[in-house]
């Protein structure tokens, strides 16, 4: 089946396709969230989906070389930003005579600074991204698991105010303005409809309005079940034997009978997560589907699938 | 030999935090005097467990658990009657650990706030990826000389490396091993001569002028309690490598862990750490064949979905035993709702029990 058949099963969500192009259309776009979510492919979904020319980034990926740049396709290029090289290329750039930056790196405190000291090793990061944006139509960033993502944006302000004058504190300036615009940068917040995931969304949410109040992060969620209506043969003969709906769940064991009853019962909890936790507060948000595992070729049929919603996504007409 | 100390290790999203508090609560209905430190249980778990606000301090959970076996037996499960050991949980607190520790360091109260002041430092505590782990190694130091328990179950922070928990207190070591660090400290001639002058200038100017005061200061204090330091690290170093101490790895039965599964088996192992076995939750193995399903699309779906885990988590395994060699994990089903009350946490406890776990 195709992803396209996956999608009549999603149940409507509350972003509209307008958000959605906004988003899109953004020079830069952050994706965070909490490790396991499927940020690595949406991430690449949407950098496969975009027009003109288009940077996909991850963040020190250890299976990849440092700063490694690997072209994708006609328009499509994978930068693996790591802070060593990014941090040489940052003093190449700031302090430029040779023999001086020679020394500078040579030094081993700089070294030190440059690979160890907390802060800066993000801060250089997020440098080498804002540069690299000049140089693109789009940069889609495939950012750290949540604590560490969060850390990589609080650094440029850390430094912005340890660093009073200087270069440093003027680029950090610089680069804050840029992601608090929402003309220019985007932030995503992918998260899964269980509790967990959903509830550290709305922390990272508040944390990131924190930051940057102008630009507000948007939210999706991923891998959603298809929306079962009708209850299998198990869960109806059994929910005939106990009165009242809620206490008769307490009652349960949280272990699920049989295959039909843990997907049931799976597909009616991510609606009350949902509505619980999202819903709720009137938050707007996308939804992905769960795709099916498919053997031999998972990484593309995901990808794939995810690139067609995203894609189905923005033509909806707005409601 | 019984481990005193089991510190459950994982990648976030794996149900850690139940698996910890389930193992906690077997163990107390084994008999043990149990403690559970966990660090970010689900805001509903906190509460139900009357953890909320408690934080640092151990509560007793013993009367919910002898309250939670009452209710399940009356509902008609198997569960046991009465509760032979005891169960405490408690949230340790970064920033109060953080305070005993300065305390224990021997800092002056005026070194202490001396330090605390400095802008570097206050990005370091926050910032650096191993402090929350350092402070939940110590807050386990001062359990483990607690009389109180028998048995201490740790949780650890999510990290993105598994391995990061055992790293953290040789990151901290390498501080003060780097020759870098030290000449700052020396007098400006000795900085000439090591060619520093030049860096450091150039250093200046990109930063401008109070970055290296407040680096030098940061650094100068961490070097006055050096020794105390690393009598700290190597008591704590000594902890974690003991034989009292065992480490156990959570994940889900998924062929993308299985790498990182066997990473963490090798690098515990090589370090001289004790690896006490692989826990594999939230396994769809148990559920057996989907029938009686009503025949809609939507429910079409939701097989092929099903059906494309269950195949995923058998090549898991089969990597995970054939190409990692862990022959034995322990594999504890996926829940059907979130872990919300006591009862829930036997149930899970109970599951722990019929895998047999390590005793």
């Amino acid at each position: 089946m195709t992803g396209a058949a996956n999608c009549k099963a999603i149940p409507q969500d509350f972003m509209t396709s307008n958000d959605l192009k906004s988003l899109l259309n953004r020079r830069l776009l952050f994706v965070i969230g909490k490790g396991g979510v499927g940020k690595t492919a949406i991430t690449e979904s949407i950098s496969r989906s975009l027009p003109g020319r288009v940077l996909w980034v991850s963040i020190e990926d250890p299976t990849r070389p440092p700063q490694e740049m690997k072209r994708l396709g006609a328009n499509l290029w994978s930068l693996n930003a790591s802070a060593g090289p990014s941090f040489a290329e940052y003093a190449e750039l700031k302090i430029g005579a040779r023999l001086l930056l020679h020394f500078f790196l040579q030094n081993r405190l700089v070294q030190y600074l440059a690979t160890a000291a907390p802060g800066i090793r993000e801060l250089v990061l997020l440098g080498k991204i804002w540069f690299e944006r000049k140089n693109y139509d789009h940069v889609v960033i495939d950012m750290p698991s949540t604590g560490h993502g969060v850390a990589m944006f609080r650094s440029t302000r850390n430094f912005g105010n340890l660093f009073g004058s200087g270069p440093v504190h003027s680029d950090t300036e610089a680069m804050n303005s840029v992601f608090r615009d929402p003309e220019q940068t985007g932030i995503l917040i992918v998260s899964l409809p269980e509790e967990m995931p959903l509830q550290e969304s709305l922390e990272l949410k508040d944390l990131l309005s924190d930051l940057f109040p102008k630009n507000e992060a948007a939210l999706i969620c991923n891998r959603r079940l298809p929306e079962l209506r009708e209850p299998p043969a198990s869960s109806q003969s059994r929910n005939a034997k106990t009165a009242g709906a809620a206490s008769a769940e307490s009652a349960l064991s949280p272990f699920a009978l049989d295959s039909a009853d843990y997907l049931w019962r799976k597909s009616r909890l991510e609606r009350e997560n949902l509505a619980r936790l999202w819903d709720s507060r009137g938050l707007r948000y996308a939804s992905l589907p769960f795709v099916a595992p498919e053997v031999g070729r998972e990484h593309t049929h995901l990808v794939e699938t995810l690139a067609a919603r995203l894609q189905a996504l923005r033509e909806e007409t707005a409601s | 030999m019984k481990r005193k100390i089991l510190i459950h290790c994982g990648t976030g999203g794996v149900g850690k935090t139940t698996v910890s508090a389930a193992r906690g609560l077997l163990s107390a209905l084994r008999g043990d005097r149990a403690v559970v430190v966990t660090l970010d249980p689900a805001k509903r778990l906190a509460t139900s467990l009357g953890l909320e606000g408690l934080g640092d301090h151990p509560t007793d959970l013993t009367p919910h658990l002898k309250v939670a076996l009452q209710k399940l037996r009356s509902q008609g499960f198997d569960v046991p009657e009465t509760v032979p050991g005891s169960l405490h949980a408690l949230m340790p607190d970064t920033r109060r650990t953080f305070e005993q520790l300065v305390v224990d360091l021997g800092f002056s109260a005026e070194g202490a706030e001396k330090l605390i002041k400095n802008p570097i430092f206050e990005i370091f505590a926050r910032e650096f990826s191993g402090t929350n782990e350092y402070m939940a190694v110590q807050r386990l130091h001062r359990l483990n000389r607690d009389p109180q328990f028998d048995r201490i179950i740790l949780d650890t922070p999510p990290s993105r490396n598994t391995l990061d928990f055992l790293n953290a207190p040789k990151l901290l070591t390498r501080f003060y091993e780097e020759k870098a660090l030290q000449w700052l400290l020396a007098p400006s001639s000795r900085l000439a001569a090591f060619g520093m002058h030049k860096a450091l200038d150039a250093l200046e100017k990109l930063t401008g002028g109070g970055f290296m005061t407040h680096l030098v200061g940061f650094v100068a204090s961490l070097f006055e309690v050096q020794e105390n330091f690393s009598k700290n690290l190597r008591e704590v170093t000594a902890l974690l490598e003991g034989p009292s101490t065992g480490f156990i790895m959570v994940a889900s039965p998924a062929p993308e862990h299985v790498l990182e599964v066997s990473h963490f088996a090798e690098g515990i192992t090589r370090r001289g750490y004790h690896f006490d076995g692989l826990i594999l939750n939230r396994s769809l193995a148990h559920l057996g064949p989907l029938t009686g399903i009503p025949a809609v699309p939507a429910w079409d779906e939701a097989r092929r979905i099903l059906e494309g885990l269950q195949a995923r988590e058998k090549r898991g395994l089969e990597a995970l035993v054939h190409g990692a060699g862990i022959p034995d994990p322990i594999l504890l089903p996926e829940l059907a709702r979130d872990v919300h009350s006591v009862e829930d946490l036997v149930h899970v406890a109970m599951a722990l029990d019929r895998s047999s776990l390590g005793h």
